[in-house]
């Protein structure tokens, strides 16, 4: 589990905001007891989420099936790498025993804004 | 039921660059009694000044319309389509399982003004399309003007819910009836002009959500533009 990885460039954040409006419900830039991992599930991935019970696990969890979930890849060098993630069916749930949340997605997009 | 949310309702924001009035819980505005009509999600009346708009960013599974007033909005996306969509046209993407898109002011002097509605899709994880149409004015002051629809046709753009979105202009004086089903719901928005639905007063900006209301009598005070959303 990481809060903002070090990859071998730069850094990772992890970011969870509402598909429609915008609004932000987790970045682990401004929470430092947020922790996550992304592993590969079958065609999808699987992010696991350590954060503990909040408005914002309420609030992703009542829009579960509207959510744009990001990692933002900056480089000191070279242009930010933002990979955003598809949740179609989730799942989405929260494990209030090991305050984590998880969070299946589908599918992925990479872009790269300043390239677009 | 005829329920009418003035022009001054709106949520208001100024960057400078923006100007945007949004009918609906969006961006900072969040309010959680106001975050829907039937299927309808956002109504946004964007001002973008020239050389200006909003960068890539992600969309899934809405259906997004823009009503293209005054200007021209320049649309780029992850399924490759550049396309500059001018006023008196309207475009439509169907986000379905994601798709990357850009949009901007196609000009970098004149200010461009598009209305942006969010509808909720029929079906989530459908393939991600776009489309665009200009439709015929002229025929704008023959009654209502479908512009998009279920089936799409000529001068419409086809969307993957089941609503029909009307433009109209009316003269003053004039009137036109609307008939709704039972159990639809009817959106009207009055971009310019003042006008009464069913003896209530909308001026520029103002908007009606209407339900269990069999027909819709509108008439015109002065010279009016309008758009009118019949919905599940």
């Amino acid at each position: 589990m990481t809060n903002q990885a070090a990859t071998e460039q730069g850094t990772e954040k992890l970011l969870i905001k509402h598909g429609v409006g915008g609004r932000t419900f987790v970045d682990s830039s401004q929470d430092p007891e947020i922790q996550y991992r992304v592993e590969p599930d079958g065609e999808g991935w699987l992010f696991t989420i350590g954060i503990a019970p909040s408005s914002a696990v309420v609030q992703i969890l009542e829009w579960r099936q509207e959510l744009n979930v990001f990692l933002f890849r900056d480089y000191p060098n070279r242009p930010t790498v933002k990979c955003w993630y598809y949740v179609l069916n989730g799942p989405v749930e929260y494990h209030r025993d090991r305050e984590e949340l998880v969070i299946r997605a589908d599918s992925r997009i990479e872009y790269v804004p300043d390239e677009f | 039921m005829i329920r009418v949310y003035p022009a001054e309702s709106r949520h208001q924001v100024d960057r400078g660059w923006l100007k945007s009035r949004a009918s609906f819980s969006f961006g900072d505005y969040f309010d959680s009694n106001n975050t829907a009509f039937s299927v309808m999600r956002v109504m946004n009346d964007d001002i973008v000044q020239g050389g200006e708009g909003f960068g890539p960013h992600p969309h899934s599974d809405m259906e997004i319309v823009s009503v293209v007033l005054e200007g021209a909005i320049k649309h780029q996306d992850s399924l490759g389509h550049t396309v500059i969509t001018r006023a008196g046209g309207v475009q439509r993407m169907s986000a379905g399982r994601g798709v990357i898109h850009a949009e901007y002011n196609a000009s970098e002097t004149e200010p461009m003004r598009i209305l942006q509605l969010w509808f909720m899709t029929d079906e989530r994880g459908r393939e991600p399309s776009f489309e665009t149409c200009q439709y015929p004015e002229e025929k704008l002051s023959h009654g209502l003007l479908p512009v998009v629809t279920p089936v799409g046709g000529a001068g419409q753009t086809a969307i993957h819910q089941d609503l029909t979105l009307y433009l109209s202009r009316m003269r003053a004086a004039s009137e036109l009836h609307h008939k709704q089903a039972e159990g639809r719901s009817a959106y009207l928005f009055v971009i310019e002009g003042e006008l009464h639905a069913n003896g209530e007063t909308l001026r520029e900006g103002d908007a009606a959500r209407i339900t269990r209301t069999p027909e819709l009598a509108l008439a015109s005070i002065t010279d009016s533009f309008f758009m009118l959303i019949d919905l599940p």
